[in-house]
């Protein structure tokens, strides 16, 4: 079976701030509920995410939206300093966390620059009847140990797995594979795919987005955030197009 | 090594005792064990699941759903991809519907009421037992001939259930009224008033090159956001240039922060903006002439009184960027125009949004691609696309009457009128004098709460539906709902536990012995009647050779369209209106409540994953919050997290203030929704109820509430409290200034 | 140089056995408070350990918080233990006679207590061995990159080594505490503990190599446990203000900072508190005075050189750090209560003679440069974690909780009970040592002055 190297593009131009992801990711990956406790001592567990920030004021305000989780960083700063390898980077370019492993650090989490890992600071709680909706395919998560974004890994395994029984490999933008956030967003702002099948949409757009400009050529609208720290992420954002703003000097 | 039977014991004796200390220290016991090779997430053990097609009820829009079973356990909700109106897509509201079906504090059978009214004390009863008491009042009142005091408040049900309750209320002789807290009855009459047609049209955003929206929170909480949505993702960026997005709003909303321009409009004047946009269109000569000709009714609608300079100062929008709207919007077509939210919700709403969708007339955006697409009727004979509205007006009058003693039978499902209907209108208050309230719904909300008799419904993932969408997606298009679970309750008998509201009104009819002339017995029946009319017409998304073959086509695939079934006749534009001036009373800060992200108007309140939903704007959740200009706020000597008393003429709540760049100095926001007395262990009593303080005032031509039209003063009460949000709370709104996070650039690739 | 006290052999016994043999009035009173602090930071920690984390004042993003403050400093107090011994024992400086064991018992329970840290800050103390190799049949095997793999098995070779080389010095007296204890168990036990000592010529002779050899063995591990330490944080390149190759010397110099004045500060103590006004001398202050203007000036250079490789770059994350470190409330105030409790009052302090002669001034001045390391560490730790980050949504603040607080001062309780309780059963200055030193001593005449040789030993 070819090596598969899974990714994500977010087109930032296209994200409206819904939270339709949060909420599918929530659901999919039995993440406790948030009470407004965990809110306002600033513990909140979402893997995916939404910030919003300000430019300009009142009347000329604008708020931008940009969905933060997990980058899957290939080289990732949070995997080394794991003392017991809960962390480490899988043959499929994902950084997983296994969660048994995990004494609760939470070093990675300081080295983590998109602050996409979350501390388990209190046990998980579900009144009775709720536990019903929970995830056989997903572990809760006791208190004490670090989670984050897996790119719905079960749902990755499930379908490699129900493809390899009927022979096949799995196919790019298969439904069944799409992690949970990337099936609700109802603006397709998120596209999830193999980055190292060369005929997947995934890696055709990320390779034609990430181009540099030359000549009369304007160049993709691709980037890494935070490129400059050399994380080299596997979630490529496509910049916001704003046709008042001024094309911004590549940040070193 | 061996290790003799003595020394065993004392290993285990000494890990027992470790066991007990760490079990006293509250450690799980399975955290003792030491576990798991490395590579645990590959390791998953899977069982088997099925995905089952149905409708989404958590709000009015019913877009089509799959429900992931596991074990005969709901697991998860994902968009329908066949489903026309979300086409795979979902909102956040949709997942909560898992939630509701597994609420902690859901119904779990028929209840008397045992204390005061109100005091939330009910007593467990047999269905049999409920029923009875029901249809005995009933009886009476049939017998003393005075049907008429009999009201049935639902929410706006439509589809095959909405038939039979329609059935049902008609035959009996009582009263049927829909209600909708952010009611849209003006958004339907303005619609009917230009494009003549009953039913919502649909925008087609996808394909259109300017979108002007007034108002209307569209890709959040307003019509369809997910349809919206869908289309705004190809409108940015889809195959075709990407598109410019203006839109007008009174408040910073989340459609407002993804617009290309936001054009901040003094409340109430949203009509006349659109006015002077039609003025500088007709006046540049860049619509269509007969539309013009016939808009003015041929000259005779002066409208050169609203030439941009003339409404400048009103609106509060400069003349100049007026100006440069309406070129914009006329002559990089195809454009759409879109009116709702607080822009119909004020005293002049019905003119205001006559003249935003006439723009649509203007440019000859009606029935093209890029522009309104009409909607056609429905394919079923007895079943029509839209279900009824009562507008604010009616519900006044309702409470006039039951104060007066004209209502015997209130009966209630999924219309929370406690919480939705304003304190002014003294609703509350007159419900004392009303006999008896019936609630059918399947959880405590607040008029359920004050209800004497409860016969609650299943939840919709057990339930079967249908539902006609409006708006639809431009052809005719049918939704439907089966149970993708068993009754949660069922286990406990036939006698208690949850049904069908259709079959339980079948029931009263048959304790009353009264025929409602339905095809069958039970409420599936009367769907699978419907389904077998669409069989019949042998057409659309589903067709086969059995019915058998039909109705599963149908369920799996969870509704059935016909694409090529569209509404081609479009009428001849109607004159516009004259705007009046809307009216407020005499307080300091226009009040924008609005439907969040979350909860929306109120209805996913008890859910604790919408609770925990952030507004986009503020972040924040969980509770009550206001909005208000960050430098307004600062005069005033407010700072995030300042209780804030804010009062109207019809009274006061408190909020947590929440300042920020994006609130123009004269209005102040606040979230609808929370403030319920009842609703569950995640809703109640939490935060404070908006809606309560509206001042009862009422569009002057379709008597809809004026939500908007309320006016407020705020004072600091002195009390702190910390707004629960996922942004921290720092010094000053985060600012991506070196924009490394988020990348901006000018050109379209 | 030195001034003394011409002792006898007996007079020396009975002093510094005083303590061991007696039993002051204050004794049992301090060891009952220091009982009920620590019993309340246990009872904290249990209830930590019940709730879950949730009990501290860690959040997002500031993840690290009092604990690991709290690990660092008492890292950084034991490098007194071996600085002094080692170092000066290998350089033969006289003074250190009386100073030694005091410094070398304060390592072993501070890094007691730093170990203890590291089990308060983990989420998931239980599996706190997985840091250390355990389990090769299973494949499963620690993250030898990470610095939290480092920092254990430093620390614990450090513990062990200082047990080792405390316990080596300390087996002449435990003979003599042997020779005097009464009772049915006493003498039996130091009997044991003291292996056989009989004072033979070969047994001095072995217990002094022992004792030299351990120096030069434990010093590199001395100057590596620090350096690790410091990349816990050297190495998080995702967190400004802590990513800074000069780190590993500014800790170690740091640590000895803190370290020295905190052997200066429990000289004073075992002086009031065991009467010991013959054995630590205004003569020892001074010297630890002098030894403390060297080694704070040093420091200071380094935070000063660090300042300077931080700014330098100009850039916004760094600056965004530095401006809350220092210019923003509640940082502000502790910056400025760090950088005048450990350097501006202290140092000015100890230029002046009767400053580093009296005990009381001493004791008062490396209390505060104590206080200002500590607050170091904070600072370090908790800016570099709530700064304004590129994420801005996640920026944040803490505030410790109440738990935390009982926690860490159960950790100082722990020590000082430590302390108190090494006293009360063994010498805590080294009998054998100062009676070396007497032996050895010498006039020698320089110039007009007659002074003290400075004594070469003969192994
Ligand atoms: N249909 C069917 N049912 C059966 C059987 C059968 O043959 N067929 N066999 C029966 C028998 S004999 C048995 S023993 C049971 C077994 O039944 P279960 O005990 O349910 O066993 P699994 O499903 O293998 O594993 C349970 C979960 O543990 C997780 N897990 C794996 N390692 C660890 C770990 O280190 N720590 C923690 N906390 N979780 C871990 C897995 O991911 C999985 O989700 O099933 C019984 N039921
Ligand atoms: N890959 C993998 N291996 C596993 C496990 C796993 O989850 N995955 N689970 C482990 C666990 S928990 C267990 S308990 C073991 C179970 O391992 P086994 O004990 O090997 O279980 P089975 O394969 O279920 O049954 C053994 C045989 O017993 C026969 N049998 C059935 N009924 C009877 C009877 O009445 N009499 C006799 N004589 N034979 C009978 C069956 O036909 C079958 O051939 O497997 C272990 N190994
Ligand atoms: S985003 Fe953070 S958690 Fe994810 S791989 Fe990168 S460093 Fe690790
Ligand atoms: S918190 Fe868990 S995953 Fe993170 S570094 Fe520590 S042990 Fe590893
Ligand atoms: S990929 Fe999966 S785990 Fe990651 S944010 Fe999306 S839904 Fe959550
Ligand atoms: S669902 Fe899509 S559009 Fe909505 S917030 Fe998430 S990424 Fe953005
Ligand atoms: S928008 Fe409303 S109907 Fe549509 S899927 Fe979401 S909650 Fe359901």
């Amino acid at each position: 079976m070819a090596e598969n190297k899974w990714g994500m593009i977010v087109d930032i131009d296209k994200c409206i701030g819904c939270q339709a992801c949060v909420v599918a990711c929530q659901s999919e990956n039995n993440i406790p509920i948030n009470e407004e406790g965990h809110f306002n001592q600033r513990r909140a567990i979402e893997w995916i995410r939404i910030e919003r920030y300000w430019e300009g004021e009142f009347p000329n305000v604008r708020a931008r939206f940009v969905p933060v989780f997990c980058q899957q960083c290939d080289d990732a700063p949070c995997e080394p300093v794991c003392p017991v390898y809960a962390t480490y980077h899988n043959s499929e370019g994902l950084n997983v966390q296994v969660y048994n492993r995990c004494i609760g650090t939470r070093f990675c989490a300081n080295n983590c620059p998109y602050q996409a890992r979350f501390f388990n600071f209190w046990e998980p709680e579900w009144p009775e009847s709720l536990k019903n909706q929970l995830n056989p395919d997903v572990t809760v998560r006791s208190r004490g140990i670090m989670e984050k974004c897996t790119f719905c890994i079960q749902r990755i395994r499930r379908s490699t797995r129900e493809a390899a029984k009927d022979g096949q490999e799995v196919e790019d933008g298969d439904r069944g594979m799409s992690p949970a956030c990337v099936n609700a967003c109802p603006t397709h702002a998120l596209t999830f795919g193999n980055l190292d099948d060369s005929d997947s949409a995934i890696s055709k757009q990320s390779k034609e987005e990430l181009k540099q400009p030359a000549g009369s050529r304007p160049g993709g609208r691709g980037y890494h955030m935070l490129e400059h720290l050399g994380t080299h992420p596997n979630v490529v954002y496509l910049k916001k197009v704003d046709k008042t703003a001024e094309e911004h000097e590549v940040h070193g | 090594m061996a290790i003799t039977r003595r020394q065993f014991m004392t290993y285990v004796g000494g890990s027992a005792a470790g066991a007990v200390v760490f079990q006293a220290c509250g450690v799980p016991a399975d955290e003792l064990l030491v576990q798991a090779p490395v590579e645990m997430p590959e390791d998953l053990v899977t069982g088997l699941d099925n995905w089952y097609a149905t409708l989404c009820r958590q709000c009015s829009t019913s877009e089509g759903i799959v429900v992931r079973v596991m074990e005969g356990r709901a697991k998860k909700v994902e968009g329908n991809i066949d489903y026309p109106i979300n086409q795979g897509s979902h909102s956040a509201r949709c997942e909560a519907g898992l939630q509701a079906l597994y609420h902690p504090d859901r119904i779990r059978g028929p209840m008397v009421r045992v204390g005061e009214r109100g005091s939330g004390q009910f007593r467990e009863i047999s269905w049999e037992d409920a029923l009875g008491r029901l249809t005995e009042q009933l009886q009476n009142i049939q017998n003393d001939g005075n049907q008429s005091s009999v009201v049935m408040a639902t929410d706006p049900v439509g589809g095959h259930l909405g038939g039979v309750v329609e059935r049902f209320v008609s035959k009996y002789g009582g009263r049927h009224m829909g209600y909708e807290p952010m009611e849209r009855t003006t958004v339907r009459r303005a619609i009917k008033h230009v494009f003549g047609q009953d039913t919502m049209p649909d925008f087609d955003i996808e394909n259109s090159n300017v979108v002007l929206s007034f108002g209307a929170d569209f890709l959040n909480t307003w019509g369809s956001p997910v349809r919206h949505a869908r289309g705004y993702g190809e409108f940015r960026q889809g195959d075709r240039e990407r598109g410019d997005f203006i839109h007008v709003d009174s408040r910073f909303s989340m459609t407002a922060a993804n617009a290309d321009k936001w054009v901040f409009v003094n409340p109430g004047t949203e009509g006349l903006l659109a006015l002077s946009i039609a003025q500088v269109i007709i006046d540049e000569g860049l619509g269509d002439a007969a539309a013009a000709q016939a808009l003015t009714n041929n000259g005779r609608f002066n409208l050169g009184a609203f030439a941009p300079d003339n409404v400048a100062g009103a609106t509060g929008v400069s003349a100049e960027r007026i100006h440069e709207v309406a070129v914009q919007f006329a002559s990089h077509g195809p454009s759409v125009a879109i009116g709702g939210g607080s822009a119909g919700a004020h005293t002049n709403g019905f003119a205001n949004l006559v003249a935003i969708y006439s723009l649509n007339q203007l440019v000859g955006s009606v029935n093209k691609p890029g522009g309104v697409i009409l909607n056609p009727t429905s394919p079923f004979k007895d079943v029509p696309v839209t279900a009824g509205v009562d507008s604010f007006a009616d519900w006044h009058r309702l409470a006039e009457e039951m104060r007066n003693g004209g209502v015997q039978v209130l009966m209630v499902r999924d219309a929370d009128l406690f919480h939705g209907l304003p304190q002014a209108t003294g609703f509350k208050g007159a419900s004392f004098n009303v006999p008896l309230i019936v609630s059918f719904s399947g959880f405590i909300d607040d008029t359920t709460a004050m209800s004497d008799l409860v016969l609650p419904q299943h939840n919709s993932l057990e339930d079967w539906g249908s539902d006609i969408p409006d708006a639809g997606p431009g052809y005719q298009t049918v939704g439907f709902q089966q149970p993708v679970v068993r009754p949660f309750f069922e286990h406990r008998g036939e006698h208690l536990g949850t049904r069908n509201f259709g079959d339980t009104l079948m029931a009263v009819a048959l304790g009353l012995e009264m025929d409602l002339e339905l095809p069958g017995d039970t409420f599936q029946d009367v769907l699978k009647d419907g389904a077998r009319q669409l069989f019949e017409e042998n057409r659309g998304s589903v067709k086969a050779v059995t019915f058998e073959g039909f109705w599963n086509g149908l369920l799996q695939r969870g509704g059935w369209w016909d694409d090529s079934k569209k509404e081609t006749h479009v009428f001849a534009a109607s004159p516009l209106v004259e705007v009046p001036q809307a009216s407020f009373s005499n307080r300091d800060f226009y009040l924008m409540p609005f439907a969040t992200t979350g909860i929306g108007d109120g209805r996913g309140a008890a859910l604790p994953w919408m609770q925990a939903t952030p507004d986009p704007i503020t972040s924040a959740t969980w509770q009550t919050w206001v909005e208000i200009n960050m430098h307004t706020a600062e005069e005033l000597g407010i700072s995030e997290g300042d209780v804030v008393r804010i009062t109207s003429d019809a009274g006061s709540i408190e909020a947590l203030a929440y300042p920020h760049p994006g609130v123009s100095p004269n209005v102040v926001a606040v979230p609808v929704g929370q403030g319920h007395i009842a609703g569950g262990r995640y809703a109640k009593d939490r935060g404070s109820n908006v809606y309560s303080i509206l001042d009862a005032s009422s569009d002057s031509t379709t008597g809809a509430l004026a939500w908007a039209a309320t006016k407020v003063d705020i004072v600091k009460t002195g009390e702190w409290k910390r707004v629960p949000k996922l942004e921290n709370t720092v010094t000053e709104p985060p600012r991506d200034d070196e924009r490394l996070i988020i990348e901006i650039t000018p050109l379209d690739s | 140089m030195q001034e003394h006290v011409q002792l006898s052999q007996k007079k020396i016994n009975d002093d510094l056995l005083a303590g061991v043999l007696g039993m002051p009035k204050w004794w049992l009173g301090a060891v009952g408070f220091l009982l009920l602090v620590i019993a309340t930071g246990i009872g904290a920690y249990g209830y930590e350990i019940n709730k879950g984390l949730g009990v501290t004042g860690l959040n997002r993003p500031v993840l690290w918080g009092f604990y690991i403050t709290n690990f660092v400093f008492w890292i950084g107090i034991s490098h007194a233990g071996i600085m002094i011994s080692a170092i000066l024992r290998l350089t033969q400086a006289e003074w250190r006679r009386p100073v030694t064991r005091v410094a070398e018992v304060m390592t072993i329970f501070s890094l007691m207590a730093a170990l203890s840290n590291i089990m308060f800050h983990v989420g998931r103390p239980w599996r706190l061995f997985w840091v250390y190799p355990y389990d090769f049949s299973r494949g499963l095997f620690m993250n030898i990159r990470s610095p939290f793999v480092w920092d254990p098995s430093a620390v614990m070779t450090y513990l062990i080594g200082s047990t080792l080389f405390v316990y080596v010095a300390l087996i002449p007296d435990i003979a003599v505490v042997r020779d005097r204890a009464t009772g049915k168990f006493a003498p039996k036990i130091y009997g044991m503990l003291c292996l056989g000592w009989r004072g033979t010529p070969r047994q001095w002779k072995l217990q002094a190599i022992a004792g030299i050899l351990l120096s030069a063995l434990v010093l590199p591990v001395f100057v590596s446990v620090h350096s690790i330490v410091s990349w816990d944080f050297a190495v998080a390149i995702g967190v400004e203000g802590w990513h800074s190759t000069i780190f590993a010397p500014y800790f170690i110099i740091g640590a000895i900072h803190s370290g020295v004045s905190a052997v200066a500060m429990i000289m004073a103590l075992a002086m009031w508190m065991w009467k010991l006004d013959n054995y630590l001398r205004p003569d020892h202050f001074d010297a630890i005075g002098r030894l403390l203007i060297v080694v704070a000036t040093t420091w200071f250079f380094f935070f000063f050189v660090e300042w300077i490789f931080a700014l330098y770059t100009l850039e916004s994350p760094e600056l965004a750090l530095r401006e809350l470190q220092v210019f923003q409330a509640p940082y502000m105030w502790l910056f400025l209560a760090f950088l005048l409790t450990s350097f501006f009052i202290p140092v000015p302090m100890w230029l002046f003679k009767s400053v580093r002669r009296s005990p009381g001034l001493m004791f008062l001045s490396t209390i505060l440069v104590n206080i200002g390391m500590w607050l170091e560490r904070f600072l370090i730790i908790i800016p570099g974690l709530a700064r304004r980050q590129p994420l801005q949504f996640d920026w944040g603040s803490y505030h410790p909780s109440i738990v935390e607080i009982l926690v860490v001062a159960e950790t100082f309780a722990f020590v000082a009970l430590g302390m108190l309780l090494f006293s009360k059963f063994f010498p805590i200055i080294p009998i054998f040592d100062m009676k070396e030193g007497m032996q050895v001593r010498e006039e020698i005449k320089i110039g007009r002055r007659i002074v003290p040789a400075s004594i070469r030993e003969t192994p």
